[in-house]
């Protein structure tokens, strides 16, 4: 057997763990979200989920946030990876890193950083009631305010890498047929590097949006208890409620959702450019 | 470093990259605070929130623990995921390509989600709360990162070398220990150095998976904060940024940031 399938040797640890804990638990989940009290098969979870008002606005709520951080980083990031991909050298090397050390750092850490510049005794709120600005320190925190100011810090990195990914691959002499064709530098941006970037901020999109969807870390500390989303919803019932099944439905919901939302996004962006392919 | 002349586009990339380490900016000052309170700008100057951690042994012990998981998990994974990325890119064998959609696809279901499976699957087979239930978990999260950089470094690699070799006798351990080993040695060390930051950062899926009476450093603090914001905090972050940046510095050194995230320098 291993003489004649020699790659299944190398191959056969990893796909071990691979489906044993990953695959397995997967589908485990998916068999528990459709067990009823008694361990029988049954609905009553996902019905529990879809006639309770509750988990729809806990379900609006965490899709609003998740699109409020796309919005966020999308339009933080363009300008960073503008500027990496016009600056070569030492200084590009530079921004790259300061992108991507924080990235690479614990995500408690940098929502404790903003805990700290956005609580209510916090930087910003000592700040502006040193200079005589409010009165009662504002509230950042504890709310979707805070979670989105958390998760766009989290994600950012990945809408930066994605969009600079596609606009280092514009062949540079477009730019110059751009201008030799009288386009002026704003011209430029809008007929060469906004249509070109465009691979590259749908794939940033789409990432950051799963990202968000799921994220509990980030909305358990910068939002606490005021602000429930799925994930944190989910492991209530999972470490708390211990109704294993509920959580494992919600579980499933929320992937369901995300893979659901992600495809009719990249459907949609697909059919409009075979319409522009078309239509020029 | 030449500086640019001003622009409208440096100054806004300036401003962001500010937003992006201000964390870090608050963090690190904060830390060294002589007051008994969390504060931006810190007051006065001391070292004594630093030596309190040696006070308290749970976070010690948690650092190490951490430390013991991440490095287990780097090798075992490294190790697994370097093997199974040589025979996704030597065989041509049917599905293939399914194998290979599935070694990277851990990377497409969130972590809350691989961390709720994982937890109620191996509380059925009685390995919830156990150390090889979280470590197994770890090395699940970091294999793929290891497969794509192993297979990146596969596919820009000279098979005549391998070739020469074999055509001078070697025999094929020494063709893969005295040749392919040593040209995917960067790939492979920064896929370890990977595996191990993932595995030291993690929170969501170590959530899930650790027992009550050993705890991972990160989780430590993001238990700890749901409580009390105190100094303490800031120096123990300050310890976990600096211990991360020696192992991002050593990611830089072995395979360059830009070439780690897909960002090709050679271009323009």
């Amino acid at each position: 057997m291993l003489k004649r399938f020699p790659y299944l040797f190398l191959l056969l640890p990893a796909l071990i763990l691979l489906l044993g804990v990953f695959v397995i638990p997967m589908l485990f989940i998916l068999v528990l979200s459709f067990q009823g009290v008694e361990g029988q098969f049954s609905l009553e979870n996902y019905k529990t989920i879809f006639t309770d008002v509750y988990y729809w606005e806990v379900l609006w709520k965490t899709i609003k946030i998740s699109l409020y951080t796309v919005f966020f980083t999308l339009v933080l990031a363009f300008p960073v990876a503008m500027f990496m991909a016009k600056t070569p050298g030492k200084l590009r090397g530079l921004v790259t890193m300061l992108i991507i050390c924080p990235h690479l750092i614990s995500v408690v850490i940098r929502n404790f950083g903003w805990v700290v510049i956005l609580g209510e005794t916090g930087w910003i709120n000592v700040t502006l009631m040193d200079l005589g600005l409010i009165e009662q320190p504002l509230r950042f925190m504890y709310n979707e305010v805070g979670v989105v100011i958390g998760l766009t810090d989290a994600f950012i990195a990945y809408m930066v890498l994605a969009i600079a990914t596609s606009l280092y691959s514009i062949d540079q002499s477009l730019y110059k047929a751009a201008s030799i064709l009288g386009a002026n530098r704003i011209q430029s941006f809008f007929h060469v590097t906004l249509p070109l970037s465009m691979p590259g901020v749908f794939a940033g999109i789409t990432l950051v949006f799963s990202l968000s969807m799921s994220a509990y870390v980030t909305p358990a500390l910068m939002g606490g208890t005021g602000v429930k989303v799925i994930p944190t919803l989910a492991f209530e019932q999972i470490m708390a409620v211990l109704n294993w099944p509920l959580g494992a439905a919600l579980a499933i919901l929320l992937l369901g959702c995300t893979v659901l939302l992600v495809t009719l996004f990249s459907r949609l962006v697909e059919t409009k450019r075979y319409k522009e392919v078309f239509s020029s | 470093m030449r500086l640019p002349r001003f622009s409208l586009l440096g100054f806004l990339t300036l401003m962001i990259l500010i937003f992006v380490n201000a964390p870090f900016l608050i963090i690190v000052p904060s830390s060294f605070t002589s007051a008994g309170y969390l504060s931006f700008p810190p007051e006065g100057f001391s070292f004594d929130w630093y030596l309190k951690i040696l006070d308290r042994p749970e976070f010690i012990d948690a650092f190490f623990f951490s430390l013991q998981l991440a490095a287990i998990t780097a090798i075992v994974s490294t190790l697994l995921g370097t093997l199974a990325a040589l025979a996704l890119a030597k065989y041509k064998f049917k599905g293939r390509d399914a194998i290979n959609a599935l070694m990277l696809s851990p990377l497409t279901v969130p972590s809350l989600i691989i961390g709720i499976a994982a937890l109620l699957f191996f509380t059925r087979i009685n390995l919830g709360g156990s150390f090889l239930g979280l470590l197994l978990s770890h090395i699940l999260i970091s294999i793929p990162y290891v497969v794509r950089l192993v297979l990146t470094g596969l596919t820009s690699f000279d098979y005549t070398l391998e070739k020469a070799g074999y055509m001078l006798g070697a025999r094929p351990l020494n063709v893969f220990w005295d040749i392919t080993l040593p040209m995917l040695r960067p790939a492979i060390l920064s896929g370890m150095i990977f595996s191990f930051l993932t595995s030291f950062d993690n929170v969501t899926v170590s959530l899930f998976m650790v027992a009550p009476d050993t705890t991972t450093l990160p989780l430590m603090i993001f238990n700890y904060m749901q409580e009390s914001l105190d100094p303490m905090v800031a120096s123990v972050s300050s310890v976990v940024i600096l211990f991360s940046l020696v192992f991002i510095f050593l990611l830089e050194k072995v395979y360059g940031l830009d070439r780690l995230f897909g960002l090709n320098a050679q271009q323009h």
